[in-house]
């Protein structure tokens, strides 16, 4: 059920409307279900990633990213005056997220919530130490992030972080090194890597590796549940993506001819 | 070695020289972003003397229009709309809610438009601006006017349960004419849009959907709403389709919404829309505006959804 909240700056519907309910979910019982073993890639596969940076051409740096059914559009803006904050000698870095709607299978109310918070922040220590903030002191890059459809939080989170690491490149801003990001799950006591949404609530435990290929630096690790094979999750998401890495530096090689 | 130094000294290199470093055709693109960033009304002035706007297009011109759907697997309809620069996607939500008291045998339409920070360094991120908010709701009056929904058809069971259909368009990319746009994409996802059959189960006060049976289109009215936005510029000029660098130039502009047949749906003016002719007599251009406004609805239905 969407939470009523009345917002006189939206049109509003009804006070209360529920998701359809199918008779088919209602026989079946809710449990905790195996995976279905993938079909078209291995547990080790990531899914294809489309890059496209420049679409939004309003922006100082854009990229639009899609892997099969996770698609979102990240912009940068800045580096621009801070508003608002006292005298910093290093420049800030700002990272919005925003879920569309109907990017969920349940539509989602359009103001803010917890979790699009906690994408940002994830995004946001991913990215932190890649860009080189002591260049542009009194100012702050804006990230901004939406979410059009999503298969997965830790997926999204990935798809982001890569977004915004090209979009940064894309707008000319100095980085040390591009950030590259992958997920993976505990699923049957083995790694899967990228799992979709179905695949990542079945499992016991997530992780969502941020590294910099080029400089073999790790820049940030989320965790959620409990892991027993970590070390080996780890290392499968660094190798894969010095894989993404070369796709990023394809993408922006060809956005800039 | 001591004149070089001093010769250094005498003259350092500046930030400015940096430019001269470019080829000429950069050096001269830059200057020309400059000036339009500096004086845009002298800017556009200059374009407009020579009967072309900055992107190129003739005065009556407008940009191409592009019309994608279903590409959103979340959603139970969707597209996505380019009209040249401007990039809007729209998602259609169905959810079930009990009907209103006063409209026992109706379902719901509530479009929304948002203009994220993302789409434009104009808008702040937070609560919808005042320009999102002016524009959810001459989107709402569009649609509603048009009767474009039947919204008799959204009812599953009168004064129990209906069909609610969000309508939510997010502006990825903001250049201008966002209200075009946004009911191009709206329309468009409407039409993309199918819901599931569903029944309400008079004993145990339940609505259930049939997953096994064909999801049905919306059954939605043959005459399609389309907009089609003019600008006043310098009390000479109509400029069809303004960009988003044109707009805050404009002193009057017409948006008039048609369905089949040139029918007037919706039909807004702000600011003096009378234009100066050649010999210096003036006309009401709104006429002019609403025929080039069938003109283009033609064009767009054609394009976007083959038909008509």
């Amino acid at each position: 059920m969407a939470q009523y909240v009345f917002d006189r700056r939206r049109n509003n519907g009804p006070e209360d409307s529920f998701p359809p309910v199918f008779d088919s979910d209602l026989r079946s019982v809710a449990s905790k279900s195996e995976p279905k073993p993938r079909k078209d890639r291995s547990p080790l596969d990531i899914r294809p990633i489309f890059l496209q940076p420049g679409l939004i051409t309003q922006a100082t740096g854009s990229t639009y990213i899609e892997t099969e059914r996770t698609k979102i559009a990240c912009a940068i803006y800045g580096p621009r005056q801070s508003k608002n904050t006292s005298f910093h000698e290093k420049g800030r870095l700002n990272v919005e997220v925003k879920f569309a709607p109907y990017s969920c299978q349940r539509r989602r109310s359009p103001m803010h919530d917890a979790e699009d918070r906690s994408i940002a922040m994830a995004i946001h220590q991913a990215l932190v130490s890649s860009v080189r903030l002591e260049t542009f002191p009194k100012a702050t890059i804006d990230i901004f992030i939406t979410i059009i459809e999503t298969d997965g939080i830790e997926g999204c989170v990935a798809a982001g972080s890569i977004a915004a690491s090209t979009a940064l490149t894309h707008a000319g801003i100095e980085i040390v090194g591009l950030v590259i990001s992958c997920s993976a799950a505990i699923i049957n006591s083995e790694v899967w890597l990228d799992p979709t949404d179905e695949e990542s609530s079945s499992s016991n435990g997530t992780l969502v590796l941020s590294c910099m290929p080029a400089l073999q630096k790790v820049t940030s690790v989320w965790q959620k549940g409990r892991m027993e094979r970590k070390f080996q999750c780890m290392k499968a998401c660094q190798n894969r993506s010095d894989d993404i890495h070369a796709v990023v530096g394809q993408a922006l090689l060809e956005a800039a001819r | 070695m001591a004149s070089a130094a001093t010769a250094s000294v005498l003259a350092p290199p500046s930030v400015l020289d940096q430019t001269h470093n470019l080829p000429q055709e950069d050096q001269d693109a830059l200057k020309a972003a400059v000036f339009q960033r500096l004086h845009p009304r002298v800017y556009l002035e200059r374009f407009v003397r020579e009967e072309i706007r900055p992107d190129g297009r003739a005065f009556g011109e407008s940009r191409e229009a592009a019309v994608n759907v279903g590409s959103i697997s979340t959603a139970d309809g969707s597209a996505l709309v380019r009209l040249g620069g401007t990039t809007v996607v729209c998602g259609v939500k169905a959810e079930i809610a009990e009907p209103a008291l006063d409209a026992a045998g109706v379902g719901f339409l509530v479009p929304n438009v948002d203009l994220p920070a993302m789409c434009s360094p104009r808008f702040r991120p937070g609560p919808p601006s005042e320009e999102a908010q002016v524009l959810s709701e001459r989107l709402n009056q569009a649609l509603v006017a048009s009767g474009f929904v039947d919204l008799d058809a959204l009812c599953i069971h009168p004064g129990k349960a209906a069909w609610v259909l969000y309508v939510d368009a997010t502006c990825i990319n903001y250049d201008g004419n966002a209200f075009d746009a946004a009911l191009l994409a709206m329309v468009a996802a409407l039409r993309n849009t199918t819901l599931p059959q569903a029944t309400y189960n008079e004993e145990t006060h339940r609505t259930t959907c049939a997953r096994a049976a064909p999801r049905v289109p919306l059954r939605l009215s043959p005459s399609t709403p389309v907009a089609a936005s003019f600008g006043i510029f310098d009390g000479k000029y109509v400029l069809a389709d303004p960009t988003a660098f044109e707009e805050p130039l404009l002193e009057g502009s017409v948006c008039a919404v048609l369905g089949a047949g040139g029918a007037v749906v919706s039909l807004s003016q702000t600011g003096s829309v009378l234009v100066a002719s050649a010999d210096g007599a003036e006309r009401d251009v709104l006429a002019e505006c609403v025929a080039a406004a069938q003109r283009r609805r033609v064009d767009l239905v054609r394009a976007a959804f083959g038909e008509e």
